[in-house]
């Protein structure tokens, strides 16, 4: 291919015709100390907090600390070239990235410079890295679903189109994969996604893009990415950034879900420039603010007012704990934060039983609202009566006689928890997770050996999407249990039951 | 003032700012009594720049606790004595008294901010390609002069790698009318400008 320099020259001709010289007037400081990502500047008199700066280096900083005789600027980018003395010019606004449908399919850091090679992003659309979340007036409740496609938490811990749901748990128990079968189960719906990984291994996040784009799910997803070797005030401002892309789809009337992996990294990075910039430290050594710094972020997801749209903001951040404690400073934060909690448990997860969703501390506040009526039908009580297994489960272990309704209850819970495992990166349509449930919940699957549940569940879907399409169909389109549509779809399953050899291995 | 390129250093001691501002207060208004405001703080600016920062001996001398504050005193005289106004002198033997003799840099630098700020005077670093001429710098004070109503004190700094224009500073703001800082913005904006269009008409561009 070649290229015609005589348009390239009439496009470089008029972007300099249009170029208007003026003097520039700014502020100006001077650094008077530097490292470990901040920066105090003398000078810089009529600056506000937040602004933005910039130093000699191209690097850019934020005003953080406002003292009596200096400014503490926090640098995001390269701080081992600043030097003692260097300039430190004011620019007036507030910190911003691209936006817009641009940003879709990248990989970005938190400033929106790419990260995967493919140049800069392209968009003239812009939007502040740090607002006030909307007020009441500019919301509305929580009504319509978002499914993560995960049997488990659809069921039991609905998560509706501007919830928060926190996904909590010790390391390795999964949290990222139910944050990444949620991005995946999107395909196609119009959710727009946004991994944001904080303080992350970049091995650990350059796996994740890779999962994303072998499903074909970095169509509508953007990764931001502050890794663990990004110096704390990038990490520290991640979530925020990746908050205002999501926030330029809801505000058009669009749906985004948002994944902060993890928010305890971005708060020990918060933790580092607030002791560095010499503010007091509290409990675990936390600054003062750092409720604040969580319950501003995870404010700004919302479900908007009809009259602006309704658009929406789901937020799925997730907490690493240390040995199952909950009640340690930020984890309790969070949780009071969100509307409700995806609990992990190690135990579980080793055990087989993945997602190791332990359902009994687990809860949706406000996405019951938002399931569907066939989900609600088959799920409403499971929870309970799975929470009820667990602790007749742990009796049973003592060997003692049961009765034949507990046992009952027993052999209906062992079936539960093995219909509720789902293997990594399938998400299971609405419609599929009402029948397998329909199936286990009205007992028809007493009979089946445990083992064999999951097959059984495999070849049970695949006969109704062979056989009965019309009414997985009608069941898709409805999406409610009507007494027409339970007496079919239970005679469906006995029509597959009496035919079903499962597979001898 | 001794090194222009820096309006302040870049070592900052709050303690010694506090202090120099007490003791430059009572210095001007101790001056002012006798009409000497303008040479006391003048001799203080010759003597910080002369004997102090030329000979950190007799700095770190000064400062020293092990000297007693009758040689001190003695020192003071023997170099200031009969030369400098009587008030500076006396300052400098109380400064030596209370064992502050240290500081006397940090009170010549707020001494000087606070006679500004008394005459309404402002500083402004003026920094261009080559020596201003004599009607230009008469009419940069004149124009900075008339736009912020203070008396201008003009710092001229010559550096060549502005290529040309001027950049003017006036305590924190700067106005940058420079050749250099032009050419870089312009060629931000070209780059910019040119990036998008090629995105948008890409095919334009391609002839094969």
């Amino acid at each position: 291919m070649k290229f015609s320099s005589d348009e390239i020259a009439s496009v470089l001709q008029a972007e300099i015709e249009h170029y208007d010289s003026k003097v520039d007037v700014s502020e100006v400081g001077t650094v008077l100390e530097v490292g470990d990502g901040i920066a105090r500047v003398y000078g810089l008199s009529g600056v506000m907090a937040g602004e933005m700066v910039e130093f000699p280096n191209g690097a850019i900083g934020l005003a953080f600390n406002l003292e009596e005789t200096s400014v503490g600027v926090i640098i995001l980018g390269d701080y081992l070239t600043i030097q003692e003395g260097d300039e430190v010019r004011s620019l007036g606004t507030l910190l911003s990235v691209p936006a817009g449908d641009a940003v879709i399919g990248r990989v970005l850091d938190p400033l929106g410079n790419p990260l995967d090679g493919k140049g800069p992003v392209q968009t003239t659309t812009t939007r502040p890295v740090e607002i006030i979340a909307t007020g009441v007036a500019e919301r509305k409740p929580v009504s319509q679903p978002l499914q993560t496609g995960i049997k488990a938490v659809d069921a039991m811990t609905p998560i509706g189109r501007g919830q928060r749901e926190l996904i909590i748990g010790d390391r390795k128990t999964g949290k990222t994969a139910i944050a990444i079968d949620a991005i995946l189960n999107q395909k196609g719906t119009g959710v727009k996604c946004f991994y944001i990984a904080i303080g992350q291994k970049d091995s650990a996040v350059a796996a994740v893009v890779e999962v994303l784009r072998r499903e074909g799910a970095m169509d509508y997803t953007t990764v931001i990415a502050a890794g663990a070797s990004a110096p704390a005030p990038l990490q520290y401002i991640a979530p925020y950034a990746g908050t205002a892309m999501a926030e330029h789809f809801m505000f058009n009337g669009g749906h985004a879900l948002v994944v902060y992996d993890d928010l305890s990294k971005q708060a020990t990075a918060y933790r580092q420039m607030s002791l560095l910039m010499r503010r007091p430290p509290g409990r675990e050594a936390y600054p003062g603010d750092v409720f604040y710094c969580h319950s501003r972020l995870l404010e700004r997801s919302a479900k908007l007012s009809d009259e602006l749209g309704g658009g929406s903001i789901t937020s799925l951040p997730i907490i690493e704990t240390l040995e199952g404690e909950v009640s340690a400073y930020i984890p309790t934060n969070v949780i009071s934060i969100t509307d409700g909690q995806i609990y992990l448990q190690p135990d579980l997860f080793f055990s087989g039983i993945r997602p190791a969703m332990n359902a009994g501390i687990s809860v949706s506040r406000v996405g019951g609202a938002a399931q569907t009526k066939a989900m609600k039908k088959v799920a409403g009580g499971l929870r309970l009566d799975l929470a009820a297994f667990r602790a007749l489960e742990a009796f049973a272990q003592l060997g003692t006689d049961l009765d034949a309704a507990t046992q009952a209850q027993l052999d209906r819970g062992y079936r539960m928890v093995e219909l509720l495992k789902q293997p990594q990166y399938q998400p299971m349509s609405g419609t599929d997770q009402v029948l397998s449930l329909f199936a286990g919940t009205r007992g028809f699957l007493d009979d089946v050996p445990v083992k064999q549940v999951q097959q059984w569940e495999r070849d049970f879907l695949k006969f109704m999407h062979s056989k009965y399409n019309a009414l997985v169909e009608e069941l898709t389109k409805k999406q409610e249990l009507t007494d027409d549509i339970t007496n079919q779809v239970t005679a469906a399953i006995k029509d597959f039951k009496t035919g079903y050899k499962p597979e001898v291995k | 003032m001794d090194n222009p390129e820096k309006l302040h250093p870049t070592v900052l001691d709050t303690g010694a700012e506090q202090l120099g501002k007490v003791y430059a207060r009572a210095l001007i208004s101790a001056a002012d009594r006798v009409k000497a405001a303008d040479q006391v703080v003048d001799e203080l600016g010759g003597f910080v720049d002369d004997a102090l920062r030329s000979n950190p001996a007799l700095a770190t001398a000064l400062a020293s606790p092990r000297i007693s504050e009758e040689e001190k005193c003695r020192v003071i005289d023997r170099l200031l004595g009969g030369k400098a106004h009587p008030v500076l002198v006396n300052f400098l033997k109380v400064m030596g008294r209370r064992g502050r003799l240290g500081y006397v840099a940090a009170v010549r630098d707020a001494a000087e901010s606070l006679r500004d700020e008394m005459l309404g005077r402002m500083v402004a670093e003026v920094r261009t390609a080559v020596p201003l001429g004599d009607d230009l710098r008469a009419s940069v004070i004149k124009k900075i002069g008339g736009s912020t109503g203070k008396e201008i004190r003009l710092v001229e700094v010559v550096d060549p790698d502005l290529v040309g224009g001027m950049v003017i500073r006036l305590g924190d703001t700067i106005f940058d009318g420079s050749v250099s800082n032009q050419i870089s913005k312009l060629a931000r904006q070209v780059k910019s400008g040119f990036s998008r269009e090629l995105v948008e008409k890409f095919s334009a561009f391609s002839s094969g």
